[in-house]
């Protein structure tokens, strides 16, 4: 009887053991540092259509940093709450001298014409830049800045459409420098727009 | 049947069955321009009452069609979906539809909405049916402030 208590006792021993080297084992080391990332390149020369109507040039913006965002003129919340928030965010890093530019380029260029886009630029009494093109010309500058949309269908006929939300931040250089999201706190956002436009 | 009986009692213990008082604060409608179809409206909804409610629909003027609606961004992407089963406001509950959230969709404008002007809008709730509220028109800026 104590022969076989002894040898029970062994097992849980043995069993506590495995336990323990199974608790402690370390996670098998990552192979290499490097992430296999692939290098996108956001934005690039585009010729689009300014609301007065004449061709607007990526060009245009040399050595200015700026914000742009994706949208539509019958958009009815986010992307005039984009706007404003853009807006609001500038006046508060200051007066004078304009610290980056607020580029809006409708998705919808059905809809949008030049004086589509140029008159809602106007609601924010504040200088937004606002542009359209043709579809093509949209298509390709939503392919180069990684923009989504897609048409949906309202009842009555109407449309609307879903879009990438985000606003792409660029530098006096031209390169992404960063993104604002919607659900941003206005803190986080307005610390990136102040490190772009240094 | 037993199982049921007994469900639907605590579902029926779980709600709050006394009268609900339904207060709007704050009702604003962002200003238009001209070829600018729609926009949204906002306000806050206050339930001050012991019974919960729920807001259902919301009531135009011709031609504008209004709808509850929700923004919801997934992936980057924004889009809207219908609160088909409408907002419920809880007894005590302070619900706020605000910029980038839940709205009135405003559909169907023919002529813009300029600050200073008011719209007049139906809100109908389940249990306090319907509450006529004045939306004033505000600047797509100033409306921030609320």
């Amino acid at each position: 009887m104590r022969q076989v208590r002894i040898i029970l006792w062994v097992f849980v021993a043995l069993a506590l053991l495995a336990a323990s080297y199974l608790l402690t084992r370390k996670p098998p080391a990552p192979v290499s540092g490097v992430q296999p990332t692939e290098l996108v390149k956001f934005g690039g020369p585009f010729t689009l259509i300014g609301s007065d109507g004449q061709p607007f040039s990526n060009a245009k913006l040399n050595g200015k940093p700026y914000a742009i965002f994706f949208g539509f003129t019958h958009c009815p919340d986010v992307c005039p709450t984009t706007l404003a928030r853009l807006v609001k965010l500038r006046q508060q890093l200051g007066s004078g001298e304009r610290p980056f530019e607020i580029v809006f380029v409708t998705v919808d260029p059905e809809r949008d014409g030049p004086a589509e886009v140029g008159k809602y630029a106007e609601l924010f009494d504040s200088p937004i830049i606002g542009l359209t093109g043709s579809p093509a010309q949209v298509e390709q500058v939503k392919k180069l800045f990684g923009i989504f949309s897609k048409k949906v269908e309202q009842p009555g006929g109407d449309y609307s459409v879903n879009h990438t939300s985000t606003v792409l931040l660029f530098d006096r250089r031209g390169d992404l420098s960063g993104t604002i999201s919607p659900e941003e706190e206005d803190a986080a956002a307005l610390a990136k727009l102040k490190r772009l436009s240094a | 049947m037993k199982a049921l009986l007994l469900t639907s009692l605590l579902l029926l213990a779980s709600c709050n069955r006394g009268a609900p008082d339904i207060i709007v604060s704050d009702p604003w409608v962002r200003e238009t321009v001209a070829g600018q179809s729609g926009t949204a409206a906002y306000v806050t909804i206050q339930n001050k009452g012991s019974g919960d409610d729920r807001l259902l629909s919301i009531g135009a003027p011709q031609p504008i069609t209004a709808t509850l609606h929700e923004t919801s961004t997934e992936n980057g992407v924004s889009s809207m979906r219908a609160l088909e089963n409408g907002l419920a406001v809880p007894a005590g509950a302070t619900i706020p539809l605000n910029p980038g959230r839940a709205h009135i969709m405003i559909t169907g404008l023919t002529t813009p909405l300029r600050a200073g002007e008011t719209l007049k809008l139906t809100l109908r709730f389940e249990r306090s049916g319907e509450k006529i509220v004045d939306f004033k028109v505000a600047p797509a800026m100033g409306g921030m402030a609320h």
